[in-house]
């Protein structure tokens, strides 16, 4: 059976039965991505305050990045500002990701450039989590510190709130629709046994 | 397809900003999030009497668990998800409110079964309860709203069909191509 004639129900329960797997190989592979994912992250963390990450540790799925913020924990110490960011938190989308398109059975190159695009996201959810630590939730003298104000704590504010409540979640589903529309139209009944495939969104124009 | 994408981009940006605003937390946010705090609290009384709700607080009150329901976790953003979907994706408008009002209903009826379930997982093991909580339930939920849209676009009415007509005639020697 070709994917996109794929029933919906069907799809439904694969789905549900690739999840648990799916979760299997994202928590066991997500120490690797997040290598990368620190990288990309710190390159947008230069975009806002350049120089301030001097470098990226890693224990597990847990990103420290070390600083050249100073900060004085008492008169006399002087300590750089390590903040720690959960990179799983941003990153669990795979899953999701891995269990839609291994439910429709895509094609190789499409769980590549999926991973890739999803590598992105977990990048911005990494990024903002650190600037939002370093520009609001650390106050005003690590803000200072850093060179963050203004409408930049705007940007980082709105950046934070889509990276950790919308995109993780969001952008598996995204992709997976990008990249299966003709399957997206076979499971909205557009399609009849002998019609041509149509393309999702084609319908009431 | 590329029209689809920029709409419910804009749209989704559009009323995530607008839920961030103070008069939107206020006026909307806060009480929806309490209400989901006590509809949650009332269905667990029906089995289990040991638990209150104060405000967006659901607590247990026997060992004094409670979990506090914030952003993220009050369906608000699954349901921005699902209008902007379903306003970006051309249909009628009649279709579009029928799908945004059931689709919300089975979203939240969905976010009910995740905060009572978190209520007890939260109570068995903590590790679970943050499994649950960061990872699984988003996914989830997101997977529902997905669904939801599916069934909806399948409901959605078909194209009228062409009369049948007899095909134009093939200028010689081209092949037909078939997608």
């Amino acid at each position: 059976m070709a994917a996109n004639a794929l029933p919906l129900k069907k799809f439904v329960i694969r789905t549900f039965l690739w999840l648990p797997p799916s979760f299997a190989v994202w928590y066991f592979s997500a120490p690797y991505f997040v290598v990368i994912a620190g990288k990309l992250a710190r390159l947008l963390v230069n975009q806002f305050t350049s120089g301030v990450v001097s470098a990226i540790e890693q224990t597990g799925s847990v990103l420290l990045f070390v600083t050249t913020i100073k900060v004085h924990p008492t008169p006399e110490q002087t300590a750089l500002l390590l903040p720690e960011v959960n990179a799983l938190l941003y990153s669990y989308g795979l899953a999701l990701f891995l269990a839609l398109m291994l439910a429709e059975g895509a094609r190789w190159w499409k769980f590549l450039v999926g991973v890739v695009i999803l590598l992105l996201v977990q990048s911005w959810g990494i990024a903002f989590d650190l600037l939002a630590q370093l520009g609001i939730r650390m106050g005003p003298e690590v803000s200072a510190a850093a060179g963050l104000s203004g409408w930049q704590l705007e940007v980082i504010a709105l950046g934070y709130q889509l990276g950790n409540l919308i995109f993780p979640s969001l952008a598996p589903v995204m992709v997976w629709v990008a990249f299966s529309r003709l399957f997206a139209g076979g499971v909205s009944g557009q399609r009849g046994e002998n019609q041509s495939e149509p393309k999702m969104g084609e319908h009431q124009r | 397809m590329a029209r689809f994408f920029i709409l419910f981009v804009v749209i989704l940006v559009g009323l995530f900003a607008a839920e961030l605003t103070q008069p939107v937390q206020r006026a909307v946010v806060l009480p929806w999030t309490e209400g989901l705090a006590r509809l949650s609290a009332g269905l667990i009384t029906l089995f289990d009497s040991n638990v209150a709700a104060s405000g967006k607080i659901l607590q247990s009150t026997t060992n004094g668990f409670a979990i506090s329901i914030e952003a993220g976790c009050n369906g608000i953003e699954a349901a921005i998800v699902l209008i902007a979907a379903m306003l970006a994706f051309p249909a009628p408008w009649t279709y579009r409110l029928i799908g945004i009002l059931a689709g919300l209903a089975a979203v939240q009826l969905l976010n009910v079964v995740r905060v009572i379930s978190l209520f007890y997982i939260g109570q068995w093991s903590m590790q679970a309860f943050e499994w649950a909580h960061f990872y699984v339930w988003q996914a989830l939920i997101m997977l529902d709203v997905l669904i939801v849209w599916l069934i909806w676009i399948r409901k959605l009415p078909r194209r009228p069909s062409l009369p049948d007509s007899p095909a134009p005639p093939m200028p010689a020697g081209a092949t037909q191509a078939t997608t």
